[in-house]
């Protein structure tokens, strides 16, 4: 051990509660209280102050505990941090009922921070203005929500404490013909999310735990020639140190393309790469000691674009690898797209870029593994995907599924940045069977962006053809993307790029050619909007080129292309149901469109685009013929149901989605059930947060299941009130005869009833999908979707021409989510993608040097420079639902995670065309950007 | 979390007198005061200091009050007791606007002008500011008792100031404007909050009451070379100009500053925004 630390005495008052503790000297605040209080509510996102997530108040004022040295809060200070922020006996604030009333509380991580801002600008105002509410809280970051339902929250929890008549927390109505579905509910998990409860991964902390750290490459390409780690051995209070040799089984998430180790062996490809690991009795002790390893490297040199790792004699990345630098080269041809080039009466061509972004969720990734006696291996992860992540680490440890466990617990934002089994998982589980005790990975946000698997750079070029009545003939789409070191999911993204983009605006011939290439950056993924959101983007723009060279309205030429219902699309995908041509109207007369686009002045315009998105996919990334999502309930004497599912709630509401369906199915209230998910020892597979699957697939999993009871709990209320079981029905809290409503009993009774007739109550449910969907080709099921979601939006977009600065004013969004099982939720998903999409277009860029000392370095890896916007940015999002009710979703429901994004980009870049008469084909649009478009194109004076 | 630093004992003067004197025997301690810089520092194993000089909670540091004809700003003064100070937004209504961009409310509540003063930072919102204001700053050891220092005289090179080593910053003092004194703050960001400027202008006119003509003019930016600067041929280009004829003047501007490209943005766009936006002022004044 290392000389220890003296400690110093604090005496700190926090919540009320006097402490006296003793703490390492330097410790800030925050590591006072989540370590040495276990107030784990207050939450470490950033670790520089960036992101506002430890938010306290201090004798009622905001400060940021991670900034402030524990040892300079005055003795007598009165400390709040969420824990203690509910009045007597657990009475929750009005801040947190609002919060959770009007779902803010997605993920959940960011919002201890948020609320305790929210209370101490409620104590100063109490009736603050919308312009007070984003100025006090533009310290806090939030990822999930785009801030709209926080805003709503803070003015709720103002008119609560006033005492306005009005001011509700309850639930609103449901839908008709339903007694839960279609209501806007609190969520399941909202309480333990409002109070600072519910327990994220770092939360946890099992006895006698060690804490590893890894060590990176600091070059972007080298080889590595010797690792020696005796010194780092030596070091007292380390307990294990391991290299890449020790986990020598590739794996990745797509079983083809298993082209990654947990640690790097022989060769990095990236800056930041895992190269070697420490587990030592403190962070401190593991990050001494990785700097007691030598590592002897040989650079190489680095390629860091796909030109570059494409070009004849470039550096190759995997010595050896069929196909070199090309990660997947896919081309397919569908009608002569030749012939209607050709042919056409009006032609657009266009070159796009493309940027890469991280997805930034407030929580960095943490991983704990446990090894016990019996050779079981449990890892707690902050992962979407448990079930991969279960299937990888039995694969590269060599153990029998049946002895592994992965549990996610409560997330803190994902985005599909938590959908690779990742190094760090195998390298924590790796070092608990190393040493067995408990080990904790904690990333820092520089290492996260590191991890990255980030949406993917990519450069597109696209010509689309016309005839003079305005009929598209033809789309050529020729795409290079950036993969980084690594495959992921680069597979699934390369035929993403092109499969995705054939609806809701159809064309008769299409043609896309796409070629993924590894680079030495940190490898790319999914991430919201996986594949398309690129071409996407560049296709709606060449809609709108297109519309003007015609003289169509932009609105007009996307109606008169329409793909319509029940159809099937040029590359073969099926659609169901498909409520686009309403999301266009819904938008068009929202926006004012008519009256006001063209004629805003200078400076103003609107622009509109549209897509749709899968709700999830035909086929599992492993083929096998089980169900892709397995949901089992139970239900017992005392009036509950228990619902375990193996799906992730990420912040985007799962659990409160089987829930809700199951008390719509079993006359219970929402809040009667219990929720067991993504529990790989406890809960049926389901295939993970990914694909915007959860709904529909889970949400059909969980039907079944609840109808099964429901039928068995019917049947024992009819016969006992001797009518039909037809005629009886449920209502939250009661069965009853429709016949005569008043005859009936409480659901207790009523379960108390099935379980003498039927015995113990449990039912299970499952998922497949039609495995004939899809085009009848090689990548064929590759884009195929039980439902398709659709969406359009009109951004409205002021640009200040002397800064070049986007001023993003308004954004309508219209989402065909099929059926809102809880439109509160929907919303709060068309908001986050909506946010998301904006912030990509206008602010967010993966940087990194391409020359100079360090090429390949990632720049400015932090919540700073990294920039996720603020409240005080956050544009006004208005939100439309619109139901197509599709006819194999549960209740009608297609997904709303993802979709809502796509259009939000391509809506903005088609605004500014509209304001300033300038084309943005490359993203994000920079100020500096703006202006040099506007100085090329004459519309500005001067310097 | 992750500190990469030993243990660090924090020295815990409970005057100013104590504080100078260990100031003078521990040179190696760094000073603390709200900790918003230091403690990200420190996270990011920037620094690794032996041990720490504790000077929050120091009564002689605090203290914003109006003096004779100035502002009197202890060093420990937070952004947020600025905005709110009635003194303040009377005297010195820039440097209350650009105490509001400071990072957001957090920041705000827990870091100090002081401490913005000898970080050093190039970004720095309040420091153009107070260059245009003509502050002085209080500096105070042990050794020598007191001096004071001009603000266009104390930042000398990348985070270099006219401090010595057994000096502490106890407070800025900020003269009261003239009645001809028009003032002007401006912030162009990353981002609305939580930002760091790409360009920072703080800026200062004195118009004779009778003929409008400038007779002292202060122009003052940040981010844009490796300390906030004056521009004092802008400056001169201004003197004797007459209102409603400034403008042009802004151009002067691109002869005297040199920004870079880094990955908050351009040269030229800095260059081109710092131009602008005083363009703006000037034209509006």
């Amino acid at each position: 051990m290392r000389t220890p630390t003296p400690h110093a005495l604090l005496s700190l008052t926090v919540n009320g509660d006097r402490h006296v503790v003793a703490a390492a000297p330097h410790h800030s605040l925050l590591e006072v209280l989540r370590y040495d209080l276990g107030l784990t509510g207050t939450k470490q996102g950033c670790d520089k102050g960036d992101c506002g997530a430890c938010t306290v108040l201090i004798d009622g004022e905001p400060v940021l505990a991670c900034c402030t040295l524990a040892a300079t809060v005055r003795p007598g200070a009165q400390i709040t941090t969420i824990e203690g922020l509910a009045g007597p006996a657990g009475r929750l604030d009005p801040v947190q009922e609002a919060f959770d009333r009007c779902g803010a509380l997605q993920c959940g991580f960011c919002q201890p921070g948020m609320m305790l801002s929210a209370r101490a600008l409620l104590n100063r105002d109490a009736a603050p203005s919308d312009t007070a509410i984003r100025e006090a809280l533009g310290g806090n970051l939030c990822r999930c929500t785009g801030y709209t339902q926080i805003f709503e929250a803070v003015k709720l929890a103002a008119a609560l404490a006033r005492g306005e008549s009005g001011a509700s927390i309850d639930p609103t109505p449901p839908a008709e013909g339903y007694t839960v579905l279609g209501a806007r509910h609190r969520k399941a998990d909202g309480h333990g999310k409002a109070t600072g409860a519910a327990v994220y991964t770092d939360d946890f902390n099992p006895p006698r735990m060690l804490h590893a750290k890894i060590l990176r490459s600091p070059h972007a390409h080298a080889r590595i020639v010797r690792i020696d780690t005796s010194r780092a051995a030596a070091l007292p209070g380390v307990f294990a140190v391991l290299t890449g040799e020790a986990l020598p089984r590739t794996y990745g998430v797509i079983p083809w393309t298993e082209d990654e180790t947990a640690l790097a062996i022989d060769r990095v490809r990236f800056v930041g790469e895992e190269v070697a690991a420490v587990a030592a009795v403190d962070e401190e002790t593991a990050n001494a000691a990785l700097r007691l390893i030598d590592v002897e490297y040989e650079p190489l040199p680095p390629v860091l674009t796909p030109e570059a790792a494409l070009a004849p004699g470039a550096p190759e990345l995997f010595p050896g690898r069929r196909g070199g630098n090309l990660t997947k080269h896919v081309r397919l041809d569908f009608g002569d797209v030749d012939a209607a080039l050709s042919n056409a009466d009006a032609l657009v061509e266009g070159e796009y870029f493309f940027e890469g972004t991280a997805h930034a969720p407030i929580e960095p990734h943490c991983a704990i593994a446990e090894y016990d006696a019996r050779g079981l291996l449990t890892l707690h992860s902050a992962t979407q995907i448990p079930h991969y992540v279960h299937r990888t680490l039995a694969k590269t440890l060599d153990l029998p599924s049946e002895r592994v466990r992965v549990v996610q617990p409560a997330l803190g934002g994902a985005f599909g940045g938590k959908s690779d089994p990742f190094g760090h998982e195998i390298v924590a589980a790796k070092l608990a069977m190393m040493t067995g005790r408990p080990v904790k990975i904690l990333l820092t946000r520089e290492e996260t962006f590191y991890t990255h698997r980030g949406r993917h750079p990519m450069q597109m070029h696209m010509r689309l053809a016309a005839n003079a009545e305005g009929r598209l003939t033809g789309l050529d789409s020729k795409i290079l993307i950036d993969g980084g070191a690594y495959s992921s999911f680069g597979l699934v993204t390369s035929y993403y790029s092109g499969q995705l983009l054939t609806a809701p605006t159809g064309f008769e011939t299409y043609r896309f050619d796409a070629s993924r290439a590894f680079t030495n950056k940190p490898p790319c993924g999914p991430k919201r909007g996986h594949g398309s959101v690129q071409p996407r983007f560049a296709f709606e723009i060449q809609l709108d080129k297109m519309a003007e060279k015609l003289g169509l309205d932009p609105i007009e030429l996307r109606r008169r292309n329409d793909v319509g219902p029940d159809t099937t699309t040029v590359n073969g995908q099926r659609i169901t149901s498909n409520g686009f041509l309403e999301c266009l109207r819904v938008v068009e007369q929202a926006s004012g469109w008519r009256e006001r686009r063209g004629k805003l002045g200078f400076g103003r315009g609107l622009g509109v685009a549209g897509s749709c998105y899968i709700s999830g996919t035909a086929y599992p990334v492993y083929p096998n013929e089980m169900p892709q999502s397995g949901v089992q309930v139970r239900l017992d004497r005392s009036g509950r149901a228990h619902v375990m599912c193996g799906a992730s709630d990420i912040g985007q509401g799962s659990d409160s989605m089987l829930a809700y369906i199951v008390a719509e199915e079993l006359g219970l209230r929402p809040d009667d059930i219990r929720v067991t998910s993504s529990d790989t020892d406890l809960s049926p597979v389901d295939l993970g947060a990914y694909s915007s699957r959860v709904t529909f697939m889970a949400g059909n999993a969980c039907r079944e299941a609840a109808s099964a009871l429901s039928t068995l709990v019917r049947e024992a209320v009819a016969s006992k009130l001797e009518v039909p079981g037809r005629e009886v029905a449920c209502t939250p809290g009661r069965w009853f005869w429709l016949g005569d409503p008043t005859r009936g009993m409480d659901t207790r009774e009523a379960f108390v009833l099935a379980e003498a007739a039927h015995g113990t109550l449990g039912a299970t449910g499952g998922y497949r999908t039609d495995k004939t969907l899809g085009g009848p080709y090689r990548g064929g099921t590759i884009g195929a979707s039980p439902a398709y979601s659709f969406t359009a939006h009109v951004a409205e977009v002021a640009v200040d021409v002397e800064t070049g600065f986007v001023n993003v004013k308004k954004i309508w969004a219209a989402h065909d989510c099929g059926f809102a099982l809880n439109p509160m939720i929907v919303e709060g998903q068309i908001a986050g993608s909506v946010y998301m999409g904006w912030a990509e277009a206008v602010m967010e860029e993966h940087a990194f040097a391409y020359g100079g000392p360090n090429p390949g370095l990632l720049r400015g890896p932090n919540l700073l420079d990294y920039r996720i916007p603020t409240t005080v940015e956050a544009p006004e999002i208005e939100c439309h639902i619109v139901q197509s009710i599709d006819p194999n979703g549960p209740y009608g429901a297609k997904e709303a995670g993802e979709g809502p994004l796509h259009p939000v980009l391509p809506a903005i870049a088609n605004a500014i065309y509209d304001a300033v008469g300038v084309r943005l084909d490359r993203l994000p649009f920079h100020p500096w950007r703006v202006r040099e478009a506007l100085r090329a194109a004459g519309r500005m004076g001067g310097r | 979390m992750s500190l990469h630093i030993s243990a660090a004992p924090v020295l815990e003067p409970r005057t100013l007198a104590e504080a100078l004197d260990l100031r003078a025997s521990h040179p190696e301690a760094m000073p603390l005061a709200g900790g918003t810089d230091v403690m990200v520092y420190l996270e990011g194993g920037v620094i690794d200091p032996p041990r720490f000089l504790n000077l929050w909670g120091i009564a002689e540091l605090g203290g914003l009050s109006r003096t004779g004809d100035a502002l009197r700003i202890g060093a420990l003064v937070t952004h947020t007791d600025v905005v709110r100070s009635p003194d303040a937004q009377a005297l010195a209504p820039a440097l209350v606007e650009a105490c509001r961009t400071v990072g957001a409310v957090q920041i705000q509540n827990r870091g100090t002008i002081g401490g913005n003063v000898v970080n050093a930072s190039p970004a720095g919102d309040t420091l153009p500011v107070l260059l245009a204001l003509d502050a002085e700053f209080e500096l105070h050891s042990a050794a020598r008792g007191q001096r004071r220092v001009p603000a266009a005289q104390f930042w000398q090179g990348y985070r270099r100031m006219d401090l010595a080593p057994d000096e502490l910053l106890v407070a800025v003092h900020v003269p009261a404007p003239s009645p001809g004194d028009r003032t002007f703050f401006r912030k162009v960001g990353t981002r609305q909050a939580q930002s760091i400027s790409k360009v920072v202008l703080g800026a200062r006119v004195r118009l004779d009451a009778a003929t409008g003509t400038v007779t002292e003019a202060r122009i003052a930016y940040g981010s844009v070379a490796a300390t906030p600067v004056r521009c004092p041929a802008t400056e001169a280009a201004l003197i004797g100009r007459r209102r409603g004829d400034l403008a042009a003047a802004a151009d002067t501007v691109a002869t005297e500053i040199r920004p870079i490209d880094d990955v908050r943005s351009t040269a030229e766009y800095r260059l081109a925004v710092a131009v602008r936006v005083l363009r703006g002022w000037l034209a509006a004044v």
